[in-house]
């Protein structure tokens, strides 16, 4: 670990803490370590962008962090309960109450409409938004009837983050977002994000290739072959309308 | 991971790769083509045997071409027989009826008694020695017993049994037993299937039995074997003339001969099932390649593209995945040669219950292997030829496209968005069925195919069910009925009200004719019978209970149809017995019969023409069933009755033969439709599960639950299973409906009837089966790894 870790406010705005998380793939001589023991601590409505070469681990933290996969060793906190703990039902419920994802490829049921694909959360949710107010916070409003293939890519990744904060998450994961994006698009879904975390205080992270996009973030994490080597506030957030590349 | 030689081309590893993820599929398409190609080598398997079986047995002993019979006729006309153009051998013999009383069993056994040549033995239908020796011709008690029936019967070698022959008691010593080809299928008068306990045929010296008939010099039987060549309708009509004054009763050719017929019908019956169940198998499989192969295809367009655009030859692609489906097939290929070469063998012997050969042996050939062969590499074509098309077409730049989601914008998917009150799982099942109605329906179609199979199978013992309800419960209700060897006066009617127990007599008449309408003619006998009789009634198969005709004749639908007649046609009867009156009758009715082929005629109307004093040549008697030994004790002593059968043991022993054949024969077409159902139903699971998968661990890291996500697939199942249960109710119904149609012959005409507990049962099996897939499929649907799935796109 190559910095020490930056002063924190207060300790109850804690929501994460990470000890020792180790993933492991395969075993004996072809084992992949992915993860190699991360030790740290997440915090309440920060947005935290993720950096780091091509299979130095991020989506792997990412995922045992999100219930999604089950760590090797090492443990992972909740707002106090232990994740890695949890039995796969457990882990469901947590997804189903406390978390939602956006990924690279959008992964809407093409079945549905966008205002459908977003009732899917809803439905399932206690508190939620109406789908209508989900779609409009991320300005698709117009688009509410279609299907994803009448959708463009942007768009369809929008519909994702709608579909995404409408059951009003603790926490995103953003596993590149706007990877299949060009530069424009890639700002307009960034802008959602930024709102919404502005807004609703969802606390999120955010995986990228690009490290430009680290000066949206209030945190920047960098890993490097499955440690993580670079852990800095970001005092200076600026909206993502301002950024360029 | 299977590792691979490395001699294999990429494409070559791509395949054996693929088969090895498709392999729980290609384990359903396997069993569904082992099914159809397993009754393919079983059933062509079986019809040659048996026709091999029986042309060699019938030639190497003699089976007679040409059967006559007459009242009695002397000894010298066999010469004049064997001087005509033609002949080969004529044989006289004397045959006769008669009922044996054997230890252990209470009823009187009807036989046949056919007599030995003096020289010995029989050269036409000669017997086959199968225990024991020859009867001494020295002594006339020397008698040699069917196989079966002694068996059956528990009659050892060198055992004495009493018989009353033509009045007779005689005490006959069994001192072998013998195969005849008369008697492959060996039945009683009037019965379709084998009672080998129940009737029995014994033959014993020629002196000894003209003896006992009071027939010295005299025979009633005569055999003919035919030259190479000859032509069998000329050597009957002179047999018929020569016959004419001694009392013929029409000579009949050998494809009239019971036993050949039942043979002939059965080869019939297994050609036609042949020709019917297993292309549904094998459309079925077909559909089920269809199914998997396009659904690799899609889910490999990309890949295809990339192979174009890199260069390789569309021809190439093509073969690849023909290939693949072969090599899919390839396992049902060997299991069905294997299952249907075993099961081959288990007919064989269940056959052998019912025919009896020296020797059966079940014999596939390697032409009927190889035509099993050809068969699946078409059926295997056939099913992949869509998509090995649709390859084809395929074009380079395809795989560099970027992945659009498939569109679901289409009319009906939108209507479904009107429905507010759908949750949106149900849409997204109901979206996937209309986005591709073809497969849907396909796949409620296989689903269908399967249930109507599957009917099909277990209805066939209803509909024998409904064949002994017609014969024992509607038709011949009668406990016990007797026939006599010659027709006797009515009185003995009053005897045997007389005798203990019995409580009811109705009288029977059979008369030997001829009928003819214009140039066509049959012979038949005739049977009288009268009004509203309550033992032996007349029943339609179509109309049920019928009256017996009044002035007139009431035909089967075989012989109306062989005689090119309707009701009210004149038919011309030649009576062959007594006087041998001649008189034309008008067709009253035409009666759907059973069995048999008979004309019936009512007994008050027989007489005049007859002018004889009232006869009877049987009856029907209900019997108190407390009485039935003091009955069977007495009956055994009256030399009047020849012949004697028993309602009871009569519907046992159908029990017992057709019902365990039967039933062993149901079991398997049933195990291969259970087969089917699971071959069709699985596999559509898995193509959901296929299709789904990517939506479904979306929904998972949504946070649905599992049984939430399993909803959606198991719904989509659930649906496409069930749309299919009416249509297949019906299929089943027409198809069985048909088989026993095509079943039914010119011996019997075999009722259709299924019953509401088949088709529910068949329904309640396809549920089962189809619960027993969404349960694999379900639980593989949950080892699916969360991460894995959504690394990829689609
Ligand atoms: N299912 C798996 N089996 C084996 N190894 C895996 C598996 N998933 C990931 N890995 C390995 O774990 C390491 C970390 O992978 P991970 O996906 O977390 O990287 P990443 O930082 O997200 O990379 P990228 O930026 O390319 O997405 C890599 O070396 C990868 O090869
Ligand atoms: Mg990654």
């Amino acid at each position: 670990m190559a910095d020490p870790a930056p002063s924190r406010p207060a300790e109850d705005k804690s929501l994460y803490t990470i000890r020792g998380l180790t993933k492991i793939y395969g075993e004996g001589s072809t084992a992949v370590h992915a993860l190699r023991g991360i030790d740290l601590e997440l915090y309440k409505s920060d947005m935290v962008v993720l950096l780091g070469a091509s299979g130095s681990g991020k989506s792997t933290f990412l995922n045992i962090v999100g219930g999604l996969d089950e760590a090797t060793d090492g443990q992972v906190f909740f707002e106090g309960r232990e994740l890695t703990a949890l039995a796969t039902s457990e882990l469901t419920e947590y997804r189903r109450n406390s978390v939602s994802f956006v990924f690279q490829f959008y992964n809407l049921v093409a079945s549905l409409t966008a205002r459908e694909n977003v009732a899917l959360i809803t439905e399932i949710a206690d508190d939620p938004m109406t789908p209508e107010e989900a779609l409009a916070l991320v300005g698709l409003e117009k688009r509410i009837d279609h299907f994803p293939s009448q959708l463009s890519g942007g768009e369809q990744q929008r519909v994702a983050i709608a579909r995404a904060i409408a059951k009003r998450p603790k926490v995103m994961f953003c596993d590149e977002p706007t990877g299949a994006l060009d530069s424009q698009t890639g700002v307009i879904v960034l802008d959602a994000l930024d709102q919404i975390n502005r807004e609703l205080g969802t606390t999120t992270l955010l995986i990228t290739h690009n490290v430009v996009i680290a000066d949206m973030a209030d945190r920047l994490l960098r890993f490097a072959d499955g440690s993580l080597i670079e852990d800095r506030d970001n005092p200076d957030r600026v909206a993502p309308s301002k950024l360029r590349w | 991971m299977v590792i691979l030689p490395g001699w294999l081309g990429a494409l070559d590893r791509k395949l054996l790769r693929d088969i090895w993820r498709l392999r729980s599929q290609a384990f359903a398409i396997s069993l569904v083509i082992a099914a159809g190609i397993g009754m393919v080598v079983m059933s062509f398997g079986m019809i040659r045997s048996l026709e091999a079986t029986r042309d060699a047995y019938y030639d190497r002993y003699r089976f007679a071409d040409i059967f006559a019979s007459a009242r009695r006729f002397p000894e010298r006309l066999i010469d004049d027989v064997q001087s005509l153009d033609g002949v080969s051998i004529a044989e006289g013999r004397l045959t006769s009826g008669a009922t044996l009383d054997i230890p252990g069993i209470a009823e009187p056994i009807t036989t046949r008694i056919h007599s030995l040549p003096r020289a010995g033995m029989p050269r036409v239908n000669a017997l086959v020695l199968r225990s024991g020796r020859r009867p001494n011709p020295a002594r006339s008690d020397e008698v040699l017993a069917s196989e079966k029936f002694a068996d059956a019967a528990r009659i050892g070698l060198g055992d004495t049994i009493e018989a009353l022959l033509y009045g007779k008691k005689q005490r006959l010593r069994v001192v072998g037993t013998v195969l005849s080809p008369e008697y492959v299928y060996a039945i009683g008068p009037g019965q379709i299937f084998p009672d080998n306990r129940r009737f029995g045929v014994l033959w014993m010296g020629e002196e000894h039995l003209a003896a006992a008939l009071d027939s010295t010099n005299a025979y009633n039987e005569l055999l003919i074997r035919l030259e190479r060549g000859a032509v069998g309708q000329d050597v009957i009509r002179r047999v018929d003339n020569m016959l004419e004054r001694y009392g013929g009763r029409g000579a009949i050719p050998r494809s009239d001969q019971i036993s050949d017929r039942f043979l002939e019908n059965e080869l019939a019956q297994l050609g036609q099932i042949t020709a019917i169940l297993p292309p549904i198998f094998l459309g079925v499989a077909a559909f089920l390649i269809n199914m998997v192969l396009s659904r690799l295809v899609e889910s490999e367009r990309e890949i295809l593209g990339l192979l174009a655009a890199f260069g390789y030859r569309s021809r190439v692609i093509m073969w690849h995945y023909a290939k693949l489906a072969m090599v899919l097939s390839l396992p049902g290929l060997v299991l069905g040669l294997m299952l249907g070469s075993w099961m081959g063998r288990g007919l064989a012997g269940i056959y052998q219950e019912f025919f009896v050969f020296p020797f059966l042996t079940y014999r596939a050939g390697s032409d009927v292997l190889l035509i099993s062969c050809l068969i699946t590499i078409i059926v295997v074509l056939m099913g992949a030829a869509q998509t090995v098309r649709r390859i084809g077409k395929l074009k380079a730049a395809e795989a560099m496209r970027p992945p659009v989601p498939p569109n679901y914008s289409g009319g009906i998917a939108q209507l479904i968005g009107k429905f507010k009150r759908l949750d949106e799982p149900t849409r997204i099942i109901l979206r996937g069925l209309v986005r591709r109605p073809l497969r849907s329906i396909l796949g409620s179609l296989g689903v269908a195919a399967a249930l109507g199979l599957y009917v099909t199978s277990a209805g066939s013992m209803d509909n024998v069910g409904m064949m002994t309800d017609l014969l024992f419960n509607q038709a011949n209700r009668a406990d016990v009925n007797v026939s006599f060897a010659e027709p006797r006066d009515e009185r003995v009617l009053f005897e045997l009200e007389r005798l203990p127990g019995v409580m009811r007599v109705e009288p029977v008449r059979y008369i030997t004719a001829t009928l003819s309408a214009g140039h066509r003619s049959r012979s038949e006998s005739l049977t009288g019978m009268k009004p509203y009789g309550d033992l032996n009634r007349l029943v339609d198969i179509d109309h049920g209970l019928v009256q017996p005709p009044v002035k007139g004749l009431m035909l089967s639908t075989v012989l109306s149809k062989q005689l090119a007649v309707e009701p009210g046609d004149q038919v011309e009867v030649e009576i062959t017995e007594g006087r041998r009156p001649r008189l034309a009758l008008p067709v009253r009715r035409i009666l759907k019969s059973p069995i048999g082929n008979p004309a019936y005629v009512d007994f008050d109307s027989l007489r005049p023409i007859m002018r004889e004093t009232p006869l009877t040549s049987g009856a029907y008697l209900s019997v108190d069933p407390d009485k039935t030994d003091e009955l069977y004790r007495k009956l055994k002593a009256m030399p009047q009755v020849a012949g004697f059968s028993q309602r009871a043991a009569a519907l046992n022993g159908i029990d017992e033969t057709v019902g365990e054949t039967m039933g062993i024969v149901t079991l398997f077409n049933t195990a291969f439709s259970a087969l089917i159902v699971f071959g069709v139903v699985y596999n559509n699971a898995r193509i959901s599960l296929a299709e789904r998968a990517r939506d479904l661990v979306s929904l998972r890291v949504l946070g649905y639950r599992r049984q939430e996500v399993s909803y959606i697939l198991l719904g989509e199942l659930a649906l496409i299973v069930i749309a299919g249960l009416p249509f297949g109710s019906l299929f089943g119904y027409y198809l069985s409906k048909y088989l026993a149609a095509s079943m039914s012959g010119d011996l019997f005409v075999m009722p259709f009837s299924l019953s509401v507990g088949t088709v529910a049962l068949a329904i309640l099996l396809v549920l089962a089966t189809a619960a027993l897939s969404a349960l694999f499929v379900s639980s593989r649907l949950h080892r699916l790894d969360l991460v894995s799935v959504l690394k990829t796109r689609e």
